[in-house]
C-alpha cells in the first residue's frame, strides 16, 4: 500500500506527459495528410502565360496516380510580384508548403535562413538521380555555400534580339553566332543616323544593353563566389564599362527608349529566351514588333570572353520542416527531373528545360517551330544548350541583391555623368567591399 | 523555526518559477504577437531580410513552451505539497526539470537560458547527497554556460528575439529591450537572493547545532557529577550499614562473651562447676554470634548472588547490561561448576561488573569479551573490550576498586589500554576449603 502511494505522485507527470504528447501528435497529424505545393501564377520571366497551371496539374495528376492516398494541394492565384511576401508570411506562421517555387531574389535569403531543406543527402541516397543530366549552370543555381538547397525547374538564357528589317534596309548582313563586340559596335555605328533630316538622331544601334551583359560576355565576374569582395577594378569589368560608354556615345547624348525599339528604329536589344518565345507566337506577335522582321542570336563576345549571357533559373525546393521528406523529394524530382514533364515546358511555358537531353532534342525544335512562321529560323537545340550550359549564373551570397543594386546604380551614375571610369571604379570597389565586409 | 525557513525557501522558489514562467510566456507571446503584426502590415519579406532565422511556427512554439512549463509547475507542486516523498524521487523530478528546461531552452533557440538557474536553485536546496548534488550542479552550470545564444549562434542559425524587437519603432524598441533585460536581471537577482538565503539558513542551522551540542555536553558533565555524588552517598550509606551491622551483631556477641569470660575468671576458683556451665553458655553465645555474622555477611552480598549461582548471576548481569545499552557482551567459561567461596564469588562478580561499567563509560566500547578459566589452581579472569582504551594508565577509572578486591584475595591484576582495554586477573582460589 505504501509503495502504491509512493508511485502515485510519480504517475501524475508521466500521465501528463503522455497526454500532452498524444495531443501534440494529433495536432500535427492533421496537417500531414496532404503534400502542400507553393507556386505563383503566371510566368517567372515576366511574360504573359495563360497556361501556368497546366504542367503542374499534369504533374499532380501523375503523382497522385503513382502514390495512391497522397493528395497534393497548391495555392492558386498568387501573382509573382506577391509571391515573395506570400511565401514569407507562410514562413513566419510556420505553415510553408512542403515543396515550393523559389524566386531568384529570395533564394539566397531563404537558404541562409535555413528554411530550405539541404538536398545533398536525398541526392546521395537516390541511386536514379544523376545531377549531370541537368545543365550544370542551372544545377549550380540551386547551391548556396556548397550545399544544394533547390533544383532547377525552368531555365532562361538571355539572347540578342536583331531587327532583321532594319539591317536589310542598311545593307548589313545578320551577324553570325560567334560575333564580337567590334562587330556590334560597327553595326551600331553604321545604323545610328538621322533619317528624316531634322538634325536629331532617330535610328539607333542598341537599346537596353547594360554593363552586366557586357561583363558576362567578357569572361568577367562581379563578385567573389562567397561574396567576400568584388572585382570592380578587374580588366574585364573596366573594359565592359568602357565599351558601354563607347556604345552610348554613338547616340550623342540622346536617350533610346522602348518606343524607339517597338517602332522598328533600333537594331539590337537583349531579351530573354522567354520573351523571344512569347513575342514570336500568336497573339503577342501581333501586338508588338508587328511591323518588322526579327530574330534572336547569341550575345556578342568581348575581347576576353565568349558569346555568353546571364542564365536565369526558376528553382524549386523543399521545406526544412517538412514531415513528408520522401514524398516531397519524389514530387520535386517529378517536376524537375522527369523528361516527359520537362518537355511540357516547351509546350506550355516560355523557358527552356533544365535537362540537357530535353533542350537539345529534335522534339524541342519541332515544338518551338510549330508556333513560328515559316522563314523564322529556330534557335538550334545545340546552340541553346551551349548558351545555357556555359551561361553566367549569379553568385550566391546573402547580400548579393543589395550589393549588385549598389554597383549598378553607381555605374549608371558614372556613365551618365561622364566620370573617369578607372578611378570611379576603384572608389566603387572600396565602397562595395566595405559594404560586403560589414 | 525550520518550518519558517522552508516557507521562505518555498516562496523564493515559487517566485523564481513564476518569473521564469512569465519570461518564457512573454517571449513566446511576444514572438507570436509580433508575427501577427508583421503579417497584418504585409512586412513579412522585409522582416526576413533582417533576421538570422525564424522559429518554426509561433503558435506551436507557444503551445509547446507553455506545456513544458506546465510540467515544471507540476513537479514544483509535487515537491512542495507531498512532503513525504523520498529523496531519489526528488532527484528524478529534478532530472525531469532539467530535461524539460533543456527542451524549453532548445525550443526558444537559446534566447533565454535563465531556466537553468531555477533548476540550479532547486538542486541546491533539495539534494542532500553530496555526490548527486555535485553532479547535478555541474550539469546545470555546464548547461548554463553552453546554452548561450551568442556562443551557439556561431555554429548554427538560431532565431534572435532582438530581431523581433527591432521590428518595432525605436521608442518601442527601447521599452521592449528594457522589459526583456529587466526580466533576465530579475531572474538573476532572485537567484542570488535565493542562494544567499539558503547559505545563511545552512549557517544558522550549523550554529544552532553547535549551541545544542554545547548544552548537551554541559548537561552530561553535570550528570556525571551527580552520578559520582550518588555513588559516594551509596558508599557512605553502605559503610554506615556495615558499621551498624558489626556493632549490632559482632559487638553485641563479643561484649557478651567478654562479660561472660570475666565472670568465669571470677568464678573458676569458687566454683569450677559453675564456671563450666558459664563456658558452655559462652560457647553457645559465640556460635550464635557466628550465625549472626554469617547472616549479616549474607545480607551484604550482591542481590543476584544472594539468590543465584555465580554463573547464572554473571549471565543475568551480561544480559541486563546488553539490554540497557547497545553493547554486545560475550561471556565464556570452561568451568563446569562455578562454585567458590562467597568472598571470591563476590570479588569475581564485582570485578566483572566494574570492568563492564568502565568499558562502556570510559571506553565507549561496543563489544566486550569475558573469559573465566581455571589454570593451575588459579582462576584467570580476562575482560577485554573494543573501546578507545587509554594511552596512559591513570588511577581512578574504577581500576582502584578492582585492584583492591583482587589483592584482598591475594591475587594479581594487570591492565592494558592498547587496542581497547583489557583487564587480566589471576585469583588463587581456596579449592575445597570450607569454612564452618
Amino acid at each position: 500500500m505504501k509503495m502504491k502511494n509512493r508511485y502515485r505522485w510519480f504517475l501524475a507527470p508521466v500521465l501528463f506527459l503522455g497526454v500532452s504528447a498524444m495531443l501534440l501528435a494529433v495536432y500535427f497529424q492533421k496537417k500531414n495528410t496532404t503534400l502542400e505545393f507553393g507556386m505563383f501564377t503566371g510566368s517567372n520571366w515576366d511574360v504573359a502565360n495563360a497556361n501556368s497551371f497546366i504542367i503542374i496539374d499534369k504533374a499532380i495528376a501523375r503523382f497522385e496516380q503513382e502514390h495512391p492516398g497522397v493528395k497534393i494541394h497548391y495555392y492558386s492565384g498568387v501573382l509573382k510580384e506577391d509571391y515573395s511576401e506570400w511565401f514569407s508570411r507562410k514562413l513566419l506562421e510556420g505553415e510553408e508548403p512542403d515543396v515550393f517555387m523559389v524566386l531568384g531574389t529570395d533564394f539566397n535569403q531563404f537558404s541562409a535562413l535555413g528554411v530550405m531543406k539541404n538536398l545533398d543527402d536525398l541526392i546521395q541516397e537516390d541511386a536514379d538521380f544523376r545531377p549531370d543530366r541537368y545543365f550544370s549552370s542551372a544545377f549550380r543555381t540551386g547551391q548556396y555555400g556548397d550545399v544544394q538547397y533547390a533544383l532547377p525547374y525552368e531555365v532562361v538564357p538571355t539572347l540578342m534580339f536583331v531587327n532583321k528589317t532594319l539591317l536589310t534596309k542598311e545593307g548589313i548582313e545578320m551577324p553570325g553566332q560567334d560575333w564580337t563586340w567590334e562587330e556590334l559596335y560597327d553595326i551600331c555605328r553604321q545604323v545610328t543616323k538621322d533619317t528624316d533630316g531634322d538634325g536629331i538622331l532617330d535610328q539607333f544601334g542598341i537599346y537596353n544593353y547594360d554593363w552586366m551583359d557586357a561583363v558576362c560576355s567578357n569572361g568577367g565576374e562581379i563578385f567573389q563566389p562567397d561574396g567576400a569582395s568584388c572585382y570592380m577594378t578587374d580588366d574585364q569589368i573596366v573594359e565592359s564599362v568602357k565599351y558601354i560608354r563607347q556604345l552610348n556615345e554613338l547616340n550623342q547624348g540622346q536617350k533610346v527608349v522602348q518606343e524607339d525599339f517597338n517602332g522598328g528604329s533600333v537594331a539590337f536589344m537583349p531579351l530573354t529566351f522567354a520573351e523571344y518565345r512569347t513575342y514570336k507566337t500568336y497573339p503577342y506577335k501581333i501586338r508588338r514588333y508587328a511591323n518588322f522582321q526579327w530574330d534572336c542570336i547569341t550575345m556578342p563576345a568581348g575581347n576576353r570572353g565568349e558569346n555568353l549571357s546571364q542564365v536565369d533559373t526558376l528553382l524549386m525546393g523543399i521545406s526544412s520542416n517538412t514531415r513528408k521528406e520522401k514524398l516531397a523529394w519524389e514530387f520535386l524530382k517529378l517536376l524537375t527531373y522527369d523528361e516527359e514533364l520537362q518537355t511540357e515546358i516547351f509546350q506550355y511555358s516560355q523557358g527552356a528545360s533544365v535537362l540537357k537531353a530535353v533542350t537539345q532534342s529534335r522534339e524541342m525544335e519541332n515544338i518551338v517551330q510549330e508556333d513560328m512562321e515559316e522563314g523564322d529560323t529556330v534557335i538550334s537545340g545545340n546552340l541553346l544548350g551551349r548558351v545555357i550550359e556555359e551561361g553566367h549564373i549569379e553568385p550566391k551570397f546573402r547580400r548579393y541583391e543589395q550589393a549588385l543594386a549598389l554597383a549598378d546604380s553607381e555605374i549608371s551614375n558614372i556613365l551618365e555623368n561622364e566620370k573617369s571610369i578607372d578611378s570611379s571604379l576603384k572608389i566603387l570597389q572600396r565602397t562595395i567591399n566595405s559594404y560586403l565586409q560589414q | 523555526m525550520n518550518d519558517k525557513k522552508d516557507h521562505y525557501i518555498m516562496l523564493l522558489q515559487g517566485a523564481m518559477l513564476i518569473l521564469n514562467f512569465a519570461a518564457v510566456a512573454l517571449i513566446c507571446v511576444f514572438i507570436y504577437v509580433t508575427t501577427r503584426r508583421i503579417l497584418k502590415y504585409y512586412d513579412a519579406r522585409r522582416f526576413l531580410d533582417g533576421v538570422v532565422t525564424i522559429p518554426g511556427s509561433p503558435r506551436d512554439n507557444l503551445v509547446i513552451c507553455l506545456l513544458l512549463m506546465g510540467i515544471l509547475v507540476l513537479t514544483f507542486a509535487l515537491r512542495q505539497f507531498m512532503k513525504d516523498i523520498q529523496n531519489r524521487f526528488i532527484v528524478v523530478t529534478l532530472i525531469l526539470d532539467m530535461a524539460v528546461s533543456g527542451a524549453v531552452i532548445f525550443q526558444l533557440d537559446f534566447n533565454y537560458n535563465g531556466l537553468l538557474l531555477l533548476v540550479f536553485a532547486n538542486v541546491i536546496s533539495y539534494v542532500k547527497d553530496r555526490k548527486i548534488k555535485l553532479f547535478l550542479v555541474a550539469l546545470a552550470i555546464a548547461g548554463y554556460l553552453v546554452a548561450d545564444y551568442d556562443l551557439l549562434s556561431i555554429y548554427t542559425p538560431l532565431y534572435n528575439i532582438d530581431d523581433y524587437i527591432r521590428y518595432y519603432s525605436s521608442n518601442t524598441q527601447q521599452y521592449l529591450f528594457s522589459v526583456y533585460n529587466i526580466v533576465i536581471s530579475l531572474n538573476i537577482i532572485l537567484f542570488i537572493v535565493y542562494c544567499v538565503y539558503v547559505i545563511n539558513a545552512q549557517r544558522d542551522t550549523i550554529e544552532e547545532v553547535n549551541l545544542l551540542y554545547h548544552e548537551l555536553q554541559t548537561a552530561n558533565e553535570q550528570l556525571k557529577e551527580y552520578a559520582d555524588m550518588t555513588e559516594r552517598m551509596a558508599q557512605t550509606r553502605e559503610r554506615n550499614r556495615l558499621a551498624r551491622e558489626i556493632h549490632d551483631t559482632l559487638g553485641h556477641t563479643l561484649t557478651g562473651i567478654a562479660t561472660g569470660l570475666d565472670a568465669c575468671l571470677a568464678l573458676i576458683e569458687v566454683s569450677p562447676e559453675q564456671t563450666k556451665k558459664q563456658l558452655v553458655l559462652l560457647s553457645k553465645v559465640s556460635r550464635e554470634g557466628i550465625k549472626d555474622i554469617r547472616r549479616s555477611v549474607n545480607e551484604l552480598r550482591p542481590d543476584s548472588l544472594d539468590r543465584l549461582s555465580l554463573e547464572v548471576a554473571i549471565r543475568k548481569m551480561v544480559t541486563d547490561m546488553s539490554q540497557v545499552s547497545d553493547v554486545s557482551i560475550y561471556f565464556e567459561t570452561d568451568e563446569k561448576h562455578l562454585k567458590f567461596d562467597e568472598d571470591e564469588e563476590n570479588a569475581i562478580y564485582r570485578v566483572i561488573q566494574e570492568s563492564i561499567t568502565n568499558a562502556v563509560r570510559h571506553g565507549k566500547a561496543k563489544k566486550i569479551w569475558i573469559t573465566l578459566k581455571r589454570i593451575d589452581g588459579e582462576i584467570l579472569l580476562v575482560i577485554k573490550d573494543n573501546g578507545t582504551g587509554c594511552k596512559e594508565m591513570k588511577s581512578g577509572f574504577g581500576t582502584k576498586h578492582i585492584k583492591e578486591r583482587i589483592e584482598m584475595l591475594k591475587g594479581t591484576v594487570a591492565f592494558d589500554g592498547q587496542h581497547g582495554f583489557t583487564v587480566t586477573a589471576h585469583i588463587p582460589i581456596r579449592w575445597g576449603e570450607t569454612y564452618d
